[in-house]
């Protein structure tokens, strides 16, 4: 037994790790933290109380009984245990005829040589039922007859609702839109940039900005200008007519903030298949943007 | 008293044990087929008739009704005609029942792969086959009542009662469920539309656990099991209560399956009380299988046989407690579309059925062939591959299944998902499919040892085709006074036979008449159009290739769906507008995202290129290729008979549109052909490609149009 308990852990280990892993966006951000852990640590010591009790119990009445077989055998009675208090529990919950009187409660059936006993329900069984009964008459009364439990279109709507001022709160401490938004430097958020550009736009500029079904990215070429500005517009409200999505209601502005940082990164490399240029020619700083016109459409 | 010699026939017993024993390593082979193409996409290979969507029905349908069916119908067989004292009711039937359910598998194994199928999870074959069912099926039953009509035995035992439940109930089932129309030999659309036909389906589906895996395994568990162990049933009253009460309330548990969906919210939480009031009577059933050992513990430890049953109705009572707490709403939010319920059903599966299966071969085969088991150490070596294999197929698919959802509701405090990607959320659980897939291997190993070491034991002894008894004839006797009331049921079959009817047929009825009857359980949406003449053979392509294995096509009322599958919009999937869906297509897993609003979301160049290759569009993608789609051309000349066919079960095209449809057809598919081909794909607009994508660019867009509407006047 032992074997097979340190084989299963063995086969298990790599589940934790990357239980962990998904985890650790989560963890790190979670405001309820010390509540939880409060919880675990109080569950925790109420489960050393419990163990401790349950001892010092039995102690107690291995004490008690030694006790009374003493008197016993000083009175010269046969000492006769009392039953332990889960002994009685059980015999009041399932109520079975010991196996050694199994033959007062034996039926006259007898099929193919089975016979059946005669035995109570199982008193607990029968209270599981009513209780699971009982939930359900109030289960239907509270949702469908007094109404006052909340359906699930009411549910989506609190929801929704609930989320929406939090939304807004958090936002109002920290506001980025397409006039605030700046171009980030620091190298998390970059990478945080470039884990969403490859999880959503890759797909039509290519991993490496070459362009594909979108334009080359590493070209100094705009369709709609090369600003951060420019970029974090169309990343946000995306290009009507065009494959360019709106990303507005999918990326956060501070995800979007990244990604178009990041996007503006792959200027001046050299991805390995690049699209030809399309749009107008772009200078950061520079004067304007629209001086040269390309009609770039070699394919 | 005269004594009659009368002989069992074990012959028709032997068969079927064959038979599952062979199906049981061919389904579970294809089952670990599929449990490694969900981590290397690679094991698809690139061929039509083996990619997931269409083999993964093929594993569900050997292992329940090959495996499982034949294992019931051997051990059906093998207790009834000792029960009753009687040979089955005729020799002929017999032979017709095992032949003509071997045909039937014979032809699911054929027709699955080549994508003929209704789509409806556990009832994907095609309409000549329902009907082959439906007649074997009969048969079955006629030799069933036939056999207890001409019995020696007074009364009928408690194994009897589960028979006669299942015989009626699966029929009952089978055919409510199986109302089709047929457009073709292989072709046809349910009945039913949208919620009503999912609400008839998730009845059947979950009545075919309840009734195909449970009630006929509790019967055989009452037989083999007090026989194995050489004790008596520990409560009659027991078995009184909960079979009556098993078979009423689980009949009105299927809507659970639909936990927030567009399903009407009364029949959800009938779906849900229900549910939880089935705990009771399932854990009748193992208590009576648990406490009949008592006495006999001692043997547990021994005995294979016995240990194999007891993991089996452990697991019953695992199975059963888990599934009313998966019915649970807030439980259901998690667990649904997710691998927990994959772990829930093989627990179930692999447990219950496969173990009281393993079980009662092992103590049948050496009775049959009056010798001893070949090996013990051999079947001892197959319980704990078997139960190690079951802890390992389960455990990572609990895990897997809680973290993926967990993922897929994770917000940032700027109200984005954290997890915007499905695909992120699929990669992150690959590690635990392939444990999963180590379990499922380690199981079937099992099963090949069995196999060997039944066959050994066979050829050490002799088979008694016809085993040999003398029975009393039977003998009118009355009740006796004072006795339970039960027992006067007991040796009426047809009263008996009726009551049971009427216990299963009250809870179907009461959920599903009012749905059907009742215009304000589906509110129509006016702007709901019916499917263009290509977007309907796009779905027949998708219904071919078992795309609601993995897709749903059903946005449940939270944010993190809304957010997710339909964020400029935000409206989660309606009743209404599925009114023309036959058959409604939700899906219960999610491998691959919700379809629901795929529509109009990528540009159809993106679906060309995604179908051909997913993983070069989506990094990571475990979604196979689908090259054939690009070669194979729609098979229009179908076309105005599906119209028809729609039309006649209640979807309003215009009289006469049969004519113009395949006009209709093919400048759509013109259109889209002429798009691809603007973006640089040079595509025939006859290719199922294109039809598909047609299908998928209509999805969920319907009801967004009557916003328009509604804005611009």
């Amino acid at each position: 037994m032992r074997k097979l308990v340190s084989i299963v852990t063995v086969l298990l280990a790599p589940l934790s790790l990357v239980a962990q892993d998904a985890g650790a966006t989560s963890v790190a951000t979670d405001p309820m933290i010390p509540f939880y852990l409060a919880v675990a640590l109080l569950f925790v010591v109420a489960l050393l109380v419990i163990v401790v009790a349950v001892y010092m119990l039995q102690v107690l009445q291995i004490l008690t009984n030694e006790e009374a077989r003493k008197q016993a055998a000083a009175k010269g009675i046969p000492y006769v245990p009392e039953p332990s208090w889960w002994a009685k529990f059980m015999n009041t919950a399932t109520d079975a005829v010991p196996v050694e009187k199994e033959a007062t409660v034996m039926l006259d059936h007898n099929y193919d040589g089975i016979r059946e006993l005669d035995n109570h329900l199982p008193p607990w069984w029968k209270w599981l039922f009513y209780v699971t009964i009982a939930f359900a008459a109030v289960y239907l009364v509270f949702y469908h007859v007094v109404d006052s439990w909340p359906l699930q279109d009411q549910e989506y709507l609190t929801e929704v609702q609930v989320a929406q001022e939090n939304i807004k709160k958090f936002q109002a401490a920290n506001p980025v839109d397409e006039k605030t938004v700046t171009a980030v430097a620091d190298p998390a958020l970059l990478a945080e940039g470039k884990k969403i550009y490859l999880e959503n736009c890759a797909a039509c500029h290519l991993a490496d900005g070459g362009g594909d079904i979108g334009p080359n990215l590493t070209d100094k070429y705009w369709k709609h200008g090369g600003s951060i500005n420019n970029v974090f517009t169309v990343v946000k409200n995306g290009v009507t007519g065009t494959n360019m999505v709106a990303w507005g209601s999918v990326l956060s502005p501070q995800m979007m903030q990244n990604v178009s940082s990041y996007v503006l990164t792959l200027q001046g490399t050299t991805p390995a298949k690049a699209k030809a240029p399309e749009g107008n020619l772009y200078e950061p700083g520079g004067a304007s943007s629209d001086s040269v016109k390309v009609q770039a459409m070699i394919k | 008293m005269e004594l009659e010699r009368i002989q069992y026939d074990n012959k028709i017993v032997k068969a079927f044990m064959i038979a599952t024993v062979i199906f049981g390593i061919v389904g579970m082979t294809v089952g670990l087929l599929i449990a490694i193409q969900l981590f290397y996409p690679l094991f698809n290979f690139d061929f039509q008739y083996t990619t997931f969507g269409r083999i993964r029905p093929l594993h569900t349908n050997a292992v329940i009704f090959a495996f499982v069916g034949n294992a019931m119908f051997a051990g059906v067989y093998y207790s009834m005609q000792r029960l009753l004292k009687a040979r089955m009711f005729s020799d002929a039937l017999s032979w017709t029942h095992f032949w003509g359910w071997q045909l039937i598998i014979l032809a699911a194994a054929i027709t699955l792969p080549l994508g003929i199928t209704t789509s409806k999870e556990y009832s994907e074959l095609e309409w000549p086959i329902d009907i082959a069912i439906t007649l074997v099926w009969v048969v079955f039953g006629i030799n069933m009542i036939g056999t207890i009509i001409k019995r020696r035995e007074n009364h009928m035992y408690v194994a009897i009662w589960f028979y006669i439940s299942t015989f009626i109930t699966v029929a009952v089932l089978h055919v409510v469920n199986s109302f089709e129309l047929p457009v073709s030999l292989f072709k046809s659309y349910s009945f039913y539309a949208g919620v009503q036909d999912a609400l008839v389906q998730w009845w059947y589906g979950h009545n075919a656990v309840a009734f195909f895996l449970t009630t006929p395994f509790l019967g055989i568990m009452y037989y083999f099991l007090p026989k194995a162990a050489n004790r008596p049933v520990y409560s009659y009253r027991l078995s009184v209560i909960h079979f009556w009460s098993l078979i009423f309330i689980y009949i009105w548990a299927g809507p659970h399956h639909l936990l927030y969906s567009a399903l009407p919210d009364w029949a959800q939480s009938l779906g849900v009380v229900f549910s939880v009031m089935l705990i009771a009577p399932s854990w009748g059933g193992m208590l009576n299988g648990l406490l009949t050992l008592r006495g006999a513990w001692d043997r547990v430890r021994e005995d294979p046989v016995l240990k194999f049953m007891v993991v089996a109705v452990t697991a019953y009572g695992m199975a059963t407690l888990e599934g009313p707490l998966l019915s649970l709403k807030n439980v259901n939010a998690i667990a649904h579309f997710t691998d927990w319920i994959i772990a829930h059903v093989h627990v179930g599966g692999l447990g219950w059925n496969g173990f009281l299966i393993f079980g009662m071969f092992y103590w049948l085969v050496p009775k049959m062939w009056g010798t001893r088991l070949y090996s013990t150490q051999l079947a001892n070596v197959h319980f704990w591959s078997g139960t190690l294999g079951i802890i390992l197929y389960a455990l990572p698919m609990y895990i897997a299944g809680v973290m993926q959802s967990l993922m897929w509701k994770e917000f940032t405090p700027e109200g984005y998902l954290v997890y915007q990607n499905f695909l992120e959320t699929s990669t992150k659980i690959m590690p635990f499919y392939m444990i999963r897939a180590l379990g499922g291997f380690l199981y079937l190993v099992g099963v090949f040892l069995m196999a060997y070491n039944l066959v050994k034991t066979a050829y050490s002894g002799k088979f008694m085709a016809n085993e040999e008894v003398d029975v009393a004839p039977l003998m009118k006797t009355q009740e006796a006074p004072g006795g339970y009331w039960h027992r006067a049921l007991e040796h009426k079959p047809v009263l008996f036979t009726i009551l049971a009817f009427i216990a299963i047929i009250i809870g179907g009825a009461i959920e599903m008449v009012p749905s059907f009857l009742i215009k304000s359980n589906v509110p129509t949406i006016a702007s709901v159009k019916p499917y263009t003449p290509l977007e309907l053979q796009g779905r027949d392509i998708y219904i071919r290739e078992g795309c609601v294995s993995c897709h749903s096509q059903m946005i449940r009322p939270f944010r993190s769906e809304v957010q997710r599958y339909d964020p400029k919009d935000g409206e989660y999937s309606k009743a209404g507008e599925y009114v023309y869906d036959h058959p409604f297509l939700w899906g219960s897993k999610r491998s691959g995202p919700d379809l629901h609003r795929i529509g109009g979301k990528y540009a159809d160049s993106w679906h060309y290129r995604h179908f051909y290759e997913p993983g070069e569009i989506s990094n990571g993608s475990i979604m196979p290729a689908y090259k054939w789609l690009y070669e194979q051309s729609i098979d229009k000349s179908t076309t105005p008979a599906k119209i028809s066919a729609m039309r006649t079960l209640g979807v309003p095209y215009p009289d006469g549109y049969e004519e113009q449809s395949i006009s209709d057809l093919e400048k759509q598919a013109g259109r889209i052909a002429e798009n691809l081909k603007l973006e640089g794909y040079e595509v025939s607009g006859d290719a199922e490609i294109v039809a598909l994508i047609a299908y998928l660019q209509r999805l969920g867009r319907d009801v967004k149009v009557k916003e328009d509407v509604a804005t611009g006047n």
